[in-house]
């Protein structure tokens, strides 16, 4: 076997073909690979595109589960409720002369409204978009390998 | 046909295909013609089929939905929400995605409260009629819902079915405030198209509607679901009501309308200062939650804004003012009161028809003497009369921002059917047609020193980030302050020699009561008036103006039945208001404290 391999690849007029060959070979390993990092790249989207879905579902539900909670905190701080409740608690509404007012100094009554600003200490800071081409293709195998492990987890 | 041989015998294969190709490329080439001419063709279909064809080739990789942003939020000047979004939920079945029936049927009989064979009929149906989706249950409640949700996660075989929500309006205050939010309608169902009618909704409909844009939602997994646009939400708003105080007044006029027996009537409340509607109910009026359970369309108005009435001797305030401005008369004037006065041919007769000999100017006011204004308006003639009456208002709009304004009616002597009695009887309300909104503007101009202030409900738009604040505006100055003073101070005397159901202990108030005959076809009802009362408080410093107007009670008398009515709201107002008593004001103003309370802007 060996020595016809040899003799084969002494004929002259396989030596071109032998350069197609490896030619070729390389040519389908650099379309397994692109191909390989290919499915692994849209792999990672439709995952990221699946998890997209999930979070903007979960952000709509949220929102209409704060709307809802919204009106029923407006219920029940509606007018009726507030005055049953307060009646029950023992409270009634005071008269004009039971009402003490006091001068309080430096205080002016035309006071704005401020609203305090958002505390964002804990807020994690914004990604910096630094990929380099040789990056992404390290996070491309990287990826690729972990599928493979969980592959051969299952 | 001989055949060509190769030396060795066999047929010359090269020779065949030479011969060949011409014929087999001329036909393949006439096939690729047909089918470029089929292409060709293909293109110029008529659109109901080319939509077809586009349907079925997008069906598979895309979905269309009409996507609404949410109607914005009212709030009263508190903060208080007074309409709210909220979501119907409604769940269907895409039959192509069910694999087994008989083990989603009972799952969801349970969860909707339905039949198993319900469910089943429902699904064999839209398989028979191949329909790609069908309605199980609308509307269900959010926990329905969210039970059906959980339910999808956990079990593979509800994977075809959909939990859908539409937007609705709710009003979580009631009836609150109905005429002046006036109601959102429309198919949601069918269209999304909700739209606002009357009242805040209906004037506000572009600032409070979101925006409407039909999305195309890929099914292709490695597609990135495209970034939502959250800006189209509607604008919220806030108003110059006050939860407290309207609810105080729906309270006080369900309790007059009761005990009076009116047929209706309508409450004001505004800072006159700044033009700001404290609060705004007439009754009846309606549940705007179930708008659609309304018979009557009426009840939908708000007639505060757009039904007109004859005022009465509430006029005479603006009759005497004019007087006092134009200089016709002066504060110290009198005249003989016959009891009766002829103008044009009509005898006009006091209320009572009794005479009053000599009196003055503020016994006009005070006693309410159709005599006494009559003589006013004759002393200022038609021009200057009317003239007056257009700089308080009275025949055109005030601009409030509320949809369905009336304007009233305003005889003049460009008039064909004005005749010169037309000019004695408006001058104490008669043959003159204003709004409750109307009155109570004009007072608003005796009470904040002549300028007369634009009626407005809205305090702040909010968009997003950016908050628009409504700035006070004034519709013009009809009198001067001296002339306002002098008006209120005969206001007060009305008050405190007449009035005195009016009357609040610790303040001055500054009032005018109205009754009002009836105006039909063929002349004024009997025993049937419209009764009002107007009026404003600290007299010295007016931060409130309260109008109350009964439609047919049976006390008849303003005087009577609605002044009581002023003086319950006024009674609870100075409290929500935190308007100290007039000696406690005064000595808190001695030692350096603010006058003005927290409700100034």
């Amino acid at each position: 076997m060996t020595q016809w391999i040899q003799q084969a690849v002494r004929r002259a007029p396989f030596r071109d073909r032998r350069e197609i060959f490896w030619l070729t070979v390389l040519a389908m390993f650099m379309a397994i690979v692109i191909g390989a990092l290919y499915l692994s790249n849209v792999a990672e989207t439709s995952t990221i595109g699946r998890q997209l879905e999930v979070l903007i579902e979960e952000q709509e539900r949220l929102e209409q589960e704060n709307e809802e909670l919204r009106i029923e905190i407006a219920e029940l701080r509606s007018v009726p409720r507030l005055l049953a409740r307060a009646e029950a608690l023992g409270f009634r509404q005071a008269v004009s002369s039971e009402v003490e007012y006091l001068i309080v100094a430096g205080y002016s009554p035309q006071r704005e409204r401020t609203v305090a600003p958002i505390r964002d200490e804990d807020a994690e800071p914004i990604p910096v978009y630094d990929e380099t081409l040789i990056g992404w293709l390290r996070q491309q195998v990287d990826t690729l390998g972990r599928q493979f492990a969980q592959f051969n987890a299952q | 046909m001989t055949q060509v041989k190769t030396r060795y015998g066999q047929p010359d294969v090269q020779d065949s295909l030479k011969r060949r190709l011409p014929l087999v490329s001329g036909l393949m080439g006439l096939a690729a013609l047909y089918l470029l001419a089929q292409l060709v063709t293909f293109q110029y279909q008529p659109t109901a089929v080319t939509n077809y064809y586009n349907r079925l080739a997008t069906f598979n990789y895309v979905s269309q939905a009409r996507v609404t942003a949410g109607r914005g939020v009212i709030y009263d000047r508190e903060g208080q929400p007074l309409a709210n979004n909220t979501f119907d939920y409604e769940i269907g079945m895409s039959p192509n995605l069910i694999t087994d029936i008989t083990r989603v049927a009972p799952v969801l009989a349970d969860a909707l409260s339905l039949r198993e064979l319900e469910i089943k009929t429902v699904y064999d149906a839209a398989v028979a009629n191949n329909l790609p989706w069908v309605s199980l249950a609308k509307p269900v409640s959010p926990t329905v819902a969210e039970r059906i949700r959980e339910l999808k996660n956990s079990d593979q075989n509800l994977l075809g079915i959909t939990v859908d929500s539409q937007a609705r309006r709710l009003y979580p205050q009631g009836t609150l405030g109905a005429q002046v939010l006036g109601f959102v309608a429309g198919d949601a169902v069918r269209d999304l198209s909700l739209r606002g009618y009357n009242g805040i909704e209906g004037y506000y409909e572009n600032e409070l509607a979101g925006g409407v844009r039909d999305e195309t939602f890929s099914r292709i997994p490695f597609e990135l679901p495209e970034d939502r646009n959250l800006d189209d939400r509607g604008s919220d708003l806030v108003l110059t009501i006050d939860r407290d105080v309207q609810f105080l007044i729906e309270s006080e006029l369900q309790r007059a309308v009761t005990e009076t027996g009116a047929t209706g009537g309508t409450i004001i409340v505004m800072d006159p200062r700044t033009g700001d509607i404290l609060g705004m109910t007439s009754y009846p009026s309606f549940d705007p939650n179930t708008v659609y359970a309304v018979n009557d369309p009426n009840l939908l108005r708000n007639p505060a804004i757009s039904d007109a009435y004859e005022p009465g001797s509430v006029m005479k305030l603006v009759t005497m003012a004019a007087g006092l401005e134009k200089g016709v008369i002066l504060p110290t004037d009198t005249y003989v009161d016959n009891g009766v006065i002829e103008v044009g041919g009509v005898m006009i007769p006091n209320s009572d028809r009794a005479a009053r000999g000599v009196v003055d100017m503020t016994q006009i006011i005070v006693q309410s003497l159709n005599v006494g204004a009559t003589n006013i308006s004759l002393k200022l003639g038609p021009s200057n009369f009317y003239e007056m009456i257009d700089l308080f208002g009275f025949g055109r709009s005030t601009g409030v921002d509320l949809e369905g304004e009336a304007i009233g009616t305003v005889l003049t002597p460009y008039d064909a059917d004005w005749s010169e009695s037309n000019l004695a009887t408006n001058s104490f309300g008669q043959g003159i047609s204003v709004t409750p909104l109307q009155m109570v503007t004009a007072v608003s101009a005796i009470a904040n020193d002549g300028l007369m202030m634009q009626p407005h409900i809205v305090q702040q738009v909010i968009d997003g980030n950016e908050v628009y604040p409504s700035v006070p505006s004034a519709l013009g100055r009809p009198i001067s302050a001296e002339t306002a003073n002098i008006v209120t101070e005969m206001m007060v005397q009305a008050v405190e020699q007449n009035l005195t159901e009016a009357q609040l202990p610790g303040y001055r108030v500054a009032g005018k009561s109205g009754t009002a005959e009836i105006p039909t076809p063929l002349g004024y009802e009997r025993d049937a008036s419209i009764a009002s009362f107007i009026g404003f408080l600290p007299a010295d410093a007016p931060q409130v103006i309260i109008f109350v107007k009964l439609d047919r009670p049976n006390g008849y008398w303003g005087s009577l039945v609605a002044a009581p009515v002023f003086r319950r709201i006024a009674e609870r107002l100075v409290i929500l208001m935190e308007l100290p008593s007039d000696n406690i004001r005064q000595a808190l103003a001695a030692e350096g404290g603010n006058l003005n309370n927290a409700w100034s802007r």
